[in-house]
C-alpha cells in the first residue's frame, strides 16, 4: 500500500468517514476532522512512517493532498539514512 | 533557594508555562530536560536559554498521554541521569467543546493528558526521587472548581489532578517527597487563544482585581517557591494564582451593578 493509501486510512480510521470521499483536494473540514481528529491523525501517520510533523509544518497544510506530499518527502528521506 | 545539582523533568516546557518554569528552575541551578510533544524547534529554543543560564539541559518528545512515551522518557532518564529530583507535571491538552458534544475521544484524550499523566509520571518519579526526597508540582486550573464556558472535560480533569495531588501527597510523603499543585486563571500564554476569545481575554483582564492578566512567570515563582525546602511543610495543596479573581466575585458583581 502506497503512503496515500495508508495516509487514507488512518484518517478514515480517526474520522469515521468513507475513504472513497477522500481525495488530494480535500480539506480537513470536509473529511470532518477537527482539531483533534488532526492531531491524532498526525500522530498516527508519525509512528506508522517512523517521521516527525511538527505543528509548525502541519498548519502550512491546506489540504489532504499536502499532506500526503510532505511525508511523501519525508520518507525517502529517512530510508536513505 | 538554590536548586544547584537538582535535576528536573518539566513536561511541556517548550513554550508558555512550562517555559517560563523551566527557566526559572533552571536560574536557581537545576538542569532541565525539557519535555515536548508537538513543538520541537520551541523546546530546543528552551534547551538553549537554559544552558545560557550555565546548567545542562535535554530535549526530549514524549506525549504524556501514551503510556508507552511516559515509560521511554523515565527509562531515559533513568539511563542517563539514574535520578530526578523535581517533576514538573505541566504538559497539557484539551477540547474546547459544549458539553452535549463531548464524545468519548476528547473525554479520553483530554483525561490521559491532564490527569493519567500525573499518575503515571509521579510513580515512576517516585522511583527516581528514592533516598533524595523530592518535589511533584503539577498545573491545575481555576476551571476545576468554577465554571468555565466550553471547559468541561479540561475543567473535570483538572479536577481529578487536584484529587490525585492530594492522594500523592499522602502516599509518597514518608518518603520525604513533596506533592502540590497549583491553578492559575487565565494566563497569558499562546494556548490561551484556544479557550478565550480577545473579549473574554479584555473581560479577565478588567475583572482581576490584581489589575492585570496572570503572566508564566507569576505561575513560575509560585512553582519555584513549591519546589523550595521553605515549602516543606505544604503538602497536597493547590494554591490559586488568579490575582484575586476567585475572590473577588462578589465584588466584581456589585461593581457592575453601580
Amino acid at each position: 500500500m502506497n503512503v496515500e493509501e495508508q495516509i487514507k486510512d488512518i484518517l478514515a480510521r480517526i474520522t469515521r468517514v468513507d475513504k472513497t470521499i477522500i481525495t488530494r483536494e480535500s480539506t480537513f473540514k470536509e473529511i470532518k476532522a477537527d482539531s483533534l481528529d488532526v492531531v491524532q491523525a498526525l500522530v498516527a501517520v508519525e509512528e506508522t512512517f517512523g517521521i516527525e510533523i511538527p505543528d509548525e509544518d502541519a498548519q502550512k497544510f491546506q489540504n489532504f493532498g499536502d499532506f500526503v506530499s510532505y511525508v511523501e518527502s519525508r520518507v525517502p528521506q529517512k530510508e536513505k539514512v | 533557594m538554590s536548586l544547584e545539582g537538582k535535576l528536573a523533568l518539566v513536561t511541556g516546557s517548550g513554550r508558555g508555562i512550562g517555559r517560563a518554569i523551566a527557566l526559572k528552575l533552571a536560574s536557581q541551578g537545576a538542569d532541565i530536560v525539557v519535555d515536548f510533544f508537538r513543538h520541537r524547534e520551541s523546546a530546543q529554543q528552551t534547551a538553549k536559554d537554559i544552558q545560557a543560564l550555565g546548567v545542562k539541559a535535554e530535549v526530549v518528545r514524549a506525549n504524556v498521554g501514551d503510556a508507552a512515551k511516559i515509560d521511554e522518557l523515565f527509562d531515559m532518564i533513568g539511563n542517563k541521569f539514574g535520578h530526578l529530583d523535581i517533576l514538573i507535571n505541566n504538559a497539557a491538552s484539551g477540547v474546547g467543546r459544549p458539553l452535549a458534544d463531548i464524545d468519548v475521544k476528547a473525554w479520553e484524550w483530554t483525561m490521559d493528558i491532564n490527569a493519567r499523566a500525573l499518575l503515571l509520571c509521579a510513580q515512576r518519579a517516585a522511583k527516581l526521587m528514592k533516598g533524595r526526597g523530592g518535589k511533584i508540582v503539577s498545573m491545575s486550573s481555576l476551571g476545576s472548581r468554577f465554571v468555565l464556558p466550553n471547559y468541561t472535560v479540561v475543567g473535570v480533569s483538572k479536577a481529578a489532578l487536584e484529587a490525585l495531588t492530594r492522594y500523592l501527597a499522602i502516599e509518597l510523603a514518608p518518603q520525604g517527597i513533596c506533592v502540590n499543585a497549583v491553578a492559575a486563571s487565565a494566563v497569558e500564554t499562546e494556548a490561551l487563544k484556544f479557550y478565550l476569545n480577545e473579549g473574554l481575554v479584555k473581560d479577565t483582564r478588567q475583572a482581576t482585581p490584581a489589575g492585570r492578566m496572570v503572566v508564566p512567570e507569576d505561575v513560575a515563582n509560585v512553582v519555584a517557591f513549591l519546589c523550595s525546602e521553605e515549602a516543606f511543610m505544604i503538602r497536597g495543596q493547590t494554591i490559586i494564582i488568579d490575582g484575586g479573581t476567585s475572590v473577588g466575585l462578589l465584588a466584581l458583581a456589585g461593581n457592575r451593578e453601580q
